[in-house]
């Protein structure tokens, strides 16, 4: 699993694209050509990852941009980034 | 794609006479005996007859098509970086030069077939220099908005559309539906052809339309060109939805599809090169069509008693 302290980055091999607003986003794995909708949070999430960032930075920006974060933010950004990591879409 | 190199193949004839007509929004020229074209002006579009073997370096195509059912013929695509060449089993050689919005057409004695080929791939790789955006799909005009009908089961858009031609719609596309995303996305007619089975042929695709060409073996397929008057021009139409269509053993009825899912359906319709750079175009085109245009369900039994069911379905709720 991914630790606060791990440091995560956009698969270079991925794009994505924003759907209409509020409907979150699609990334396509060019290699696989496998592609993963994703809703807006997960969206958010993944732009902040971008060329890399820890997962204690992830967490501090996503709160920013979100009202009333969850207390157990950390957790689901960490189960969302393991669920993209194992689909190839983030590497560490 | 990049500037051609004229000196690397140097066409036989160059022709600068007036267009004979407009297809995916080119005025084609010269007439060379065209079938399927429109009314109208459009981007010019020169293309080439030559009975030369194009000249070109040895390598692998970057796609080649094994003989279906539904498409009889080998078929090889090859990217020598300015241009393409498509070498066409029994069709011969189709060099294409988007940036040129030149094509060579090979002399051949079956000139429907070679417009039908020349409306295909080469078509598209030209269209595709433009921006826009090649869907495997039909399309038809309904109340002045194209009415794109995709199938991703592969079977039944073009008997559809055939009812669409024969209740007196106008068809935009039978194969290949060119998209441009402007603002509002709009459909660039095609190719004014319909092609069906002899069956549709002989209970729906039966008013509006005249024939080029029998059915013959393997393809079994009867081709029509579209009655001039329902031609129209090449004008960008806009989309007023798409159409996935889908099998029911009961009755028709339509239901809308969110993006997401209608993305997983319109990729394996969209046309892309073997290069991450043309994924990520063809992806990013269909996200942005299915972000701005409704998408709908159409679930019908696939019976031709069905179809004017669909059509008024299709004409009532999209």
């Amino acid at each position: 699993l991914l630790e606060p302290g791990s440091t995560v980055r956009q698969n270079p091999r991925v794009v994505h694209r924003r759907l209409a607003e509020g409907e979150g986003g699609v990334l396509l794995h060019l290699e696989t050509s496998a592609y993963h909708g994703v809703n807006e949070i997960g969206l958010a999430i993944w732009e902040i990852v971008g060329d890399g960032k820890t997962i204690a930075e992830v967490v501090q920006e996503l709160g920013a941009r979100v009202s009333d974060p969850p207390a157990k933010l950390e957790d689901d950004v960490i189960q969302f980034l393991d669920g993209l990591r194992d689909r190839g879409l983030v590497t560490d | 794609l990049s500037q051609t190199d004229d000196a690397a193949y140097a066409p036989e004839t160059q022709n600068d006479q007036s267009s004979a007509g407009t297809c995916f929004g080119f005025s084609v020229s010269p007439d060379l005996g065209f079938k399927y074209l429109r009314n109208g002006e459009g981007e010019p579009l020169t293309i080439i007859e030559s009975a030369d073997e194009p000249e070109g370096t040895e390598h692998a195509p970057v796609l080649e098509w094994s003989p279906t059912p539904a498409i009889p013929w080998h078929a090889r695509l090859y990217d020598d970086g300015a241009r393409f060449r498509l070498w066409i089993e029994s069709g011969g050689w189709f060099v294409v030069e988007p940036s040129l919005s030149r094509i060579t057409i090979p002399t051949h004695d079956d000139h429907v077939r070679r417009e039908e080929r020349l409306w295909g791939l080469p078509a598209i790789l030209t269209f595709l220099e433009r921006g826009d955006l090649p869907l495997h799909a039909a399309a038809v005009e309904v109340d002045g908005g194209a009415v794109i009908l995709g199938a991703p089961g592969r079977f039944g858009k073009t008997t559809l559309a055939a009812a669409f031609v024969s209740a007196g719609y106008r068809l935009l596309s039978e194969d290949v539906t060119c998209v441009r995303l402007t603002e509002r996305p709009v459909a660039i007619p095609g190719p004014a052809m319909l092609r069906v089975r002899q069956d549709v042929a002989d209970s729906v695709a039966t008013n509006n339309v005249s024939v080029t060409l029998e059915a013959q073996e393997p393809e079994a397929r009867v081709h029509f060109s579209i009655d001039p008057s329902l031609r129209g021009d090449c004008n960008p139409v806009p989309i007023r939805g798409i159409v996935l269509l889908r099998v029911t053993d009961d009755r028709v009825w339509l239901d809308p599809v969110d993006p997401v899912a209608a993305l997983r359906d319109l990729w394996p319709l969209s046309f892309r090169l073997p290069f991450d750079s043309d994924r990520g175009r063809a992806f990013g085109g269909l996200a942005e069509l299915v972000r701005d245009v409704p998408i709908w369900n159409l679930h019908r039994p696939m019976r031709i008693d069905a179809l004017s069911a669909a059509v008024a379905g299709i004409v009532e709720g999209v």
